[in-house]
């Protein structure tokens, strides 16, 4: 069974590539495994807004979780893979797209046509490609090595990056990252250092490592020599590209406020970085981002009215549409749409796992919005402007006004929402005693403490438990009966 | 009598007449062979000493009666014997032995449970309270006897006047110890967790909870099984009193965090679906975990929590609504029937939980808010109370810093270190 | 005062109680408690007198589990319950007067509560949670100022306004006052 066996290997070896591994400073792999039905997706213009492991990588998401292009995706991602050294991933995709084949020749064995354009497995090509791999990574680690006894810092520089990119190039991002920060040590200007950043940045992010894009996002900005040439051109792309990988990890790890500041940040003139993020990508994350979080204000003076994100937002019409609506306080159109780019959002795989928080904070927004200038509101015509029944409306409010961001009652019965004054004066006191409580409480505490410290008191050996066990046991018996008893 | 115990009498006589009583404690603490060797004569023994003028002695004979098995055919008197002594004896002379002492009521305290007698010790404990402590807010080991007495007899009120005096001191009742006077751990958590049942029995939430936060945040380098039973119990009672788990203070040892927590999973459980306020989640939880909240006992104090999350549901909608249908109340609760909801509200105005108006007419409940409380002569006259104690808790504070500013081993550290910094200066800092 | 007798009378029989030979007292200490618990509405004591009470003293005294069974209804807060269990027995010399007491203390807190809980609420109800046939609760009401519908049988009770206490003296507050600001300042 040669062919199992090497689904095995192929399985085995995929660990380096962490792509299925669980991210590791964020907890969206508790998400629970989803299916998009009907994208309005154009396949071929969104793969080829990117290029290396982050096409791989986004195609792979769509072949995941969505049956209707997973075909599609697969050739495509299977060409593409094989113009690099990733042999381990051409095994992966294979692998996937045998499943595909059988569950598809299944019901219907006679559609044979569709068979021929399905790529099949070349051993040949793995072979050979593995070998140029091998051969490639031993000349650029002699070079090094001849690099390192000449002691040239600038050679041993270029020599690590060139080792790192071939890493990466072969889908060994552990060693890719290694090479990399190697670089480090070798820098002789702030351009390298800066040069140095983006390389462990770009890993990091295919790593989603995200804590590391950070701090080396902010080590980039930090070097002299950025700081002082912010004007060139060159530097703007560079710019950019830190504010966009910034932006990656704070949503990434839910910091959508300051995710949308950065984003905000890009300039699309110099928005070209194919192996990381597409313009549309920027324009995207940055409007979701920024209308869950910003305000009435932040949204006016750093969205609507920046001459810069105009532009991103001309890439993503519904986006601009959707903004606007919000804005104008044209509710039920805003959340409408919203709704339509939904399947689309669900196969972007930095957004997916943050599309219903966001969407229910801008929701939630909308709802507060809307009721901030009332004293009280009829909420059958509120539900009408939200695209809700009344009762699903009243449990959203419910929730809101728990989460004290409406300061509200509703009158049930005759179905009115009305504002709460709050009254300063009674709280103040609640708040006073409850204050004066806590204080005797702590203080208590503390002198008693003091009394335990002073007489040296403390759970030693494990032999004096059990004496205090078995003292507990003989009433435990009668404490229960009188505790459980009671009800 | 044998001549050994004859000796005995004689050495005890001569020493407390003369008020030696440091040597006879020393004469005692070695003693207690021989007269764990001649149980038979034990009773002849005390007839010959006088319980008033020669404590220690009588308790040191007393002790060993109970460290002896009961020789057959004599009557059992151990009790009466106990109370004589615990009431007659004086109090200065025991205080020098507070082990032997506390010692003894350790043994009756084991005696009266195994009798199933409880009730009859309770008094007697107290008394034993009052003559060992040096204040009234010193605690002693023999407080702990005392609660797990009052526990099984299932009578609370000779408890909770002990319990309400907030201990500020701990009595150094093992004095012959190489490393200083000490106070056993075991007796500490036995009180603080036994005092935490009581409190609970009685209803006193708020008070349960500081013992049992007393009890865990105890010094620990071991886990002990009293603090992980009181740990279960904090987190019960948490939930009953904040409808959350409160924050364990940073100081509890770290056993706490590595080894408690990870021993009570059925109770971080219940915590976690009683917050997400779901009545089916928090039943589900109940009903997995329903063996190990058996075997801890704690299965009537967990079904109380699943009770008052239906109350603290029935709190939430009256933050959110003005007017509601009681078959509203009851279908957003997860109880069966408006009858259901009204019964709960019924019973929640009556013990101020929260402010309403039930309608029968129209079978709606108005939700109003708290009526004006913070105003008139009551409020200043509570608000002068709590001030007077909070006040009267920082003077106490303050005479602690005092205290230690002037002993003298602190005064020695302290400067010792600014000397070789900062030897000029250093006079003025202080 | 009745109350403070009572306060007095059961300190005198917990006290009796603990100081119990072999810890057994004597029946009627176990049931003027037990009824004055009930009186007090301090149905956990009650609770837990009850289960320390030895078995064989409540197989030989009867009226303890009469005066139990109160404190069952009491415990559900089952109002007519309650009337039921207290009028279904004769009390004996002991207990009557306490019991009787016990009657009135539940009728007064169940009518403060419909005054607080209610803005309406039918007639029926109010007689079963003052244990009061319809025809006497009507009148009753009528005289505390409820307005009562006739033909719907439904109640109207008014909400009782708050009384205030008595003011103190303000010479006394300005020493208060003098000693909060002195603890302040230092």
């Amino acid at each position: 069974m040669p062919l199992q066996m090497q689904t095995i290997v192929a399985l085995n070896a995929v660990e380096p590539m962490q792509v299925d591994a669980p991210p590791e400073d964020n907890d969206n792999n508790e998400e629970e495994s989803y299916i998009v039905e009907n994208p309005s997706l154009d396949l071929e213009v969104y793969a080829n807004s990117y290029s290396g492991l982050a096409k791989l990588y986004r195609l792979i998401f769509i072949i995941d979780h969505c049956p209707s292009l997973r075909l599609e995706a697969l050739k495509m991602a299977i060409s593409y893979v094989m113009t690099t050294y990733n042999v381990n991933l051409y095994q992966v995709l294979h692998q996937k797209l045998a499943e595909v084949t059988t569950q598809m020749s299944v019901p219907d064995v006679a559609a044979t046509s569709t068979s021929q354009d399905i790529p099949v497995i070349d051993n040949l090509w793995m072979e050979t490609r593995s070998k140029k791999a091998a051969l490639k990574l031993e000349k650029l680690d002699n070079d090094l090595k001849s690099y390192k006894s000449n002691s040239i810092k600038e050679s041993i520089r270029r020599g690590h990056d060139d080792l790192g990119e071939h890493y990466l190039d072969c889908g060994d991002l552990s060693n890719a990252l290694k090479c990399f920060s190697r670089a480090r040590d070798y820098c002789t200007s702030g351009k390298h250092v800066v040069n140095m950043c983006l390389n462990v940045i770009k890993v990091s992010v295919y790593l989603q490592n995200w804590s590391h894009v950070l701090s080396y996002v902010s080590k980039a900005e930090s070097t002299p020599d950025f700081t002082e040439a912010q004007t060139k051109d060159s530097n703007q792309v560079i710019v950019t590209k830190l504010k966009c990988a910034a932006g990656l990890a704070e949503l990434a790890t839910k910091k959508y406020k300051s995710a949308a500041k950065h984003f905000l940040q890009a300039n699309l003139d110099h928005c070209d970085f194919p192996e990381l993020l597409s313009p549309n990508n920027v324009a995207m994350y940055g409007g979701l981002c920024a209308l869950a979080t910003f305000d009435r204000h932040e949204l006016q003076k750093n969205v609507i009215f920046s001459s810069s994100f105009k532009l991103f937002l001309e890439l993503e019409p519904q986006l601009r549409d959707i903004i606007f609506k919000f804005y104008e306080s044209k509710y039920a159109s805003c959340l409408k749409l919203l709704d339509e780019i939904k399947d689309n959002l669900l196969l972007d795989m930095y957004i997916a796992p943050h599309i219903n928080t966001l969407y229910t904070q801008i929701r939630n927004r909308a709802l507060i919005q809307y009721f901030s200038p009332y004293l009280s509101a009829d909420m059958h015509k509120m539900a009408i402007a939200f695209n809700r029944t009344v009762p699903a409306l009243e449990d959203e409010l419910m929730q809101l006004i728990l989460d004290g961001q409406i300061q509200a009652r509703i009158d049930s019965h005759n179905k009115i929402l009305f504002a709460k004054d709050v009254d300063q004066r009674s709280t103040t006191f609640e708040r006073s005693l409850l204050m004066g409580k806590e204080y005797q409480r702590r203080t208590r505490m503390l002198i008693l403490r003091a009394a335990v410290l002073k007489s040296k008191i403390h759970v030693k050996s494990p032999q004096r438990d059990t004496s205090g066990q078995s003292g507990e046991v003989t009433v435990a018996p009668g404490t229960s009966s009188v505790l459980s008893a009671r009800n | 009598m044998a001549s050994v115990l004859e000796q005995f009498v004689t050495t005890v006589r001569t020493l407390s007449s003369h008020g030696n009583y440091k040597v006879l404690c020393e004469y005692l603490s070695k003693s207690s062979d021989i007269l764990l060797k001649n149980t038979q004569h034990l009773d002849n023994v005390l007839e010959t000493l006088d319980l008033q003028q020669h404590s220690l002695g009588y308790l040191v004979v007393l002790c060993a009666k109970f460290n002896s098995t009961v020789p057959a055919n004599t009557p059992d008197n151990r009790f009466a014997q106990v109370q004589e002594f615990i009431h007659g004896c004086n109090g200065e002379q025991i205080r020098l032995a507070p082990d032997t002492f506390a010692e003894l009521c350790h043994s009756l305290t084991n005696y009266l449970v195994e009798q199933k007698q409880p009730m009859k010790g309770i008094l007697l404990l107290r008394k034993a309270i009052s003559k060992l402590r040096f204040f009234d807010s010193q605690l002693t080991s023999i407080h702990a006897d005392l609660c797990q007495l009052c526990l099984l007899a299932k009578c609370f009120k000779p408890a909770l006047e002990i319990l309400d005096t907030d201990i500020t001191g701990i009595c150094q009742e093992i004095v012959h110890n190489p490393n200083g006077a000490q106070f056993e751990a075991k007796y500490f958590l036995l009180y603080y967790y036994y005092g935490g049942m009581i409190y609970l029995a009685v209803r006193n939430l708020d008070r349960a909870l500081y013992f049992f936060e007393v009890a865990i945040t105890t010094p620990a380098h071991a886990v002990s099984h009293i603090m992980l039973e009181a740990y279960k119990k904090y987190i019960i009672v948490s939930l009953l009193l904040h409808g959350k788990i409160q924050p364990v203070p940073k100081y509890a040892s770290q056993v706490v965090t590595r080894f408690i927590k990870p021993l009570s999973q059925p109770y971080n459980d219940l915590a976690n679906s009683f917050t997400s306020n779901n009545t089916a989640d928090l039943n589900a939880v109940l009903n997995k975990h329903r063996e190990a909240f058996t075997r801890d006992h704690n299965l009537g104090l967990v079904k109380q929590v699943s009770s008052v999350l239906y109350k603290k549901n029935i709190q939430r909608l009256t933050k959110t609504f003005l007017t509601l249908s009681l078959s509203d109340v009851a279908s957003r609760v997860g109880l069966p029937g408006p009858s259901d909801a009204e019964r709960y509200i019924l019973h929640m105005i009556e013990d101020q939980q929260i402010y309403a108006t039930i309608n029968q007419k129209d079978g709606m409940v108005v939700f109003r808010d708290e009526p004006e409380k913070y105003g008139g002569p009551d409020v200043l006259k509570s608000l002068e109370a709590q001030l007077a104690i909070c006040m009267e808790l920082d003077k106490q504070i303050l005479a602690m810093d005092e205290d230690i500013q002037v002993n003298p081993v602190y005064v020695k550290k302290s400067s010792g270190v600014q000397d070789e910094e900062q030897p000029s200066k250093s006079t003025y800092a202080m | 005062m009745v109350s403070s007798n009572i306060e007095k009378l059961a300190e005198d029989l917990e006290k009796q109680e603990l100081e119990a030979q072999n810890g057994i007292a004597s029946p009627q200490v176990y049931e003027q408690l037990l009824a004055i618990y009930l009186y007090e509405n301090d149905l956990c004591n009650a609770k837990y007198l009850w289960k320390r009470i030895p078995a064989s003293v409540k197989s030989s005294t009867p009226e303890l589990n009469n005066i139990w069974a109160v404190a069952q209804h009491m415990w559900k807060r089952d109002f007519p319950g309650i009337y039921k269990a207290l009028n279904a027995v004769t009390w004996s010399d002991g207990v009557a007067n306490i019991m009787k007491q016990v009657q009135d203390r539940v009728r007064n807190r169940s009518v403060d509560l419909i005054a607080q809980a209610y803005s309406s609420i039918t007639l029926d109800t109010v007689s079963a949670m003052t244990g009061l046939p319809p025809d006497i609760c009507a009148t009753a009401c009528v005289e505390r100022g409820w307005q009562v519908e006739a033909d719907t049988r439904m109640v109207h009770p008014v909400r009782p306004t708050p009384q205030t206490s008595g003011q103190t003296s303000s010479e006394d507050q300005l020493y208060k006052l003098t000693d909060f600001v002195s603890f302040l300042e230092n």
